[in-house]
């Protein structure tokens, strides 16, 4: 069994700096794996945009889903940038590609969190294609935002905490 | 360099491509890429033949790669082959789990394919 999951390891709060560290995260996974710089716009979208959604649970002194939306056309251009400048051979590869940035962003974040490393599992990704969707939170938990321009076009990344 | 026969265990095609496109740039000829989903398709794979170097992701669905390298261990066609785990776990009771269990080194995710490299080049001086 993971030892993530394994004793009942005290609950890691979220403070202040987390979306800092969650820009921080998401900037360190573009840019080793695609060797792309993201930004933070002054202004977050007034509307949700992004028909793709990769979502990786955390379990253990954090119970969370780490979500990262954006449209189709910057899934596939993160497939294609991870892959070399080569094109994804089909539609599932660029939401495969999706996926693993999600995985790659919540183990990065996770592993820069006081307590977190060791006490917290990962789940493997799940992809959800479309646009009209709500995210209910779980008991008394509340959500962190943050809005993110991946060539030219908004990318959001969410950290959904339950209670 | 001899040119070697490798296994990538990775339940996304995308990130099986990533590691071989730096296996190459890292200058390993490649005769042969094996590629498996999950911990149970990689020691399928095994049956149909040995390979030098084996690199896999731990968590997957089916099986992990923590499973894995413990069922590798009865898999004739696995003795002495390096194994290298991929994983975005920052944990390090995980990373000291797989070395105990045989892993010959890891990389974490996000990596470069410099790193990459420096972890896998050393393994395959033996088969040189």
């Amino acid at each position: 069994m993971n030892p993530a999951l394994s004793d009942r390891a005290a609950r890691v709060q979220p403070d202040s700096t987390w979306p800092a560290i969650i820009v921080q995260s998401a900037t360190e996974v573009f840019q080793l794996m695609l060797n792309s710089n993201i930004e933070v716009p002054p202004t977050p979208p007034s509307e949700r945009q992004g028909q793709v959604c990769a979502m990786v649970g955390l379990a253990g002194s954090l119970c969370a889903v780490f979500r990262i939306r954006c449209s189709k056309e910057s899934a596939h251009s993160i497939a294609t940038k991870m892959l070399g400048g080569q094109n994804p051979d089909d539609e599932g590869a660029a939401y495969d590609a999706l996926g693993e940035m999600a995985n790659m962003l919540a183990g990065n974040f996770k592993g820069k969190i006081s307590g977190l490393s060791d006490s917290c599992a990962l789940s493997v990704p799940t992809v959800v294609i479309g646009e009209d969707y709500d995210v209910y939170p779980l008991s008394g938990g509340h959500q962190i935002e943050v809005h993110l321009v991946y060539e030219g076009k908004p990318v959001s990344v969410t950290l959904e905490l339950s209670g | 360099m001899k040119p070697i026969r490798v296994l990538i265990v990775d339940d996304s095609a995308v990130m099986r491509k990533i590691v071989e496109r730096c296996l190459r740039q890292a200058g390993i000829d490649l005769t042969e890429v094996v590629e498996a989903n999950n911990g149970l398709e990689g020691l399928a794979a095994l049956q149909g033949g040995k390979v030098d170097l084996i690199l896999s992701d731990i968590n997957m669905p089916a099986m992990d790669g923590l499973e894995f390298l413990h069922g590798l261990r009865d898999v004739e066609n696995a003795k002495n082959i390096p194994v290298v785990m991929i994983t975005t776990e920052g944990s390090e009771s995980r990373v000291v789990e797989a070395l105990s269990a045989g892993a010959r080194g890891y990389i974490r995710k996000p990596f470069t394919p410099d790193q990459v490299k420096e972890r896998v080049t050393p393994l395959l001086e033996g088969v040189r």
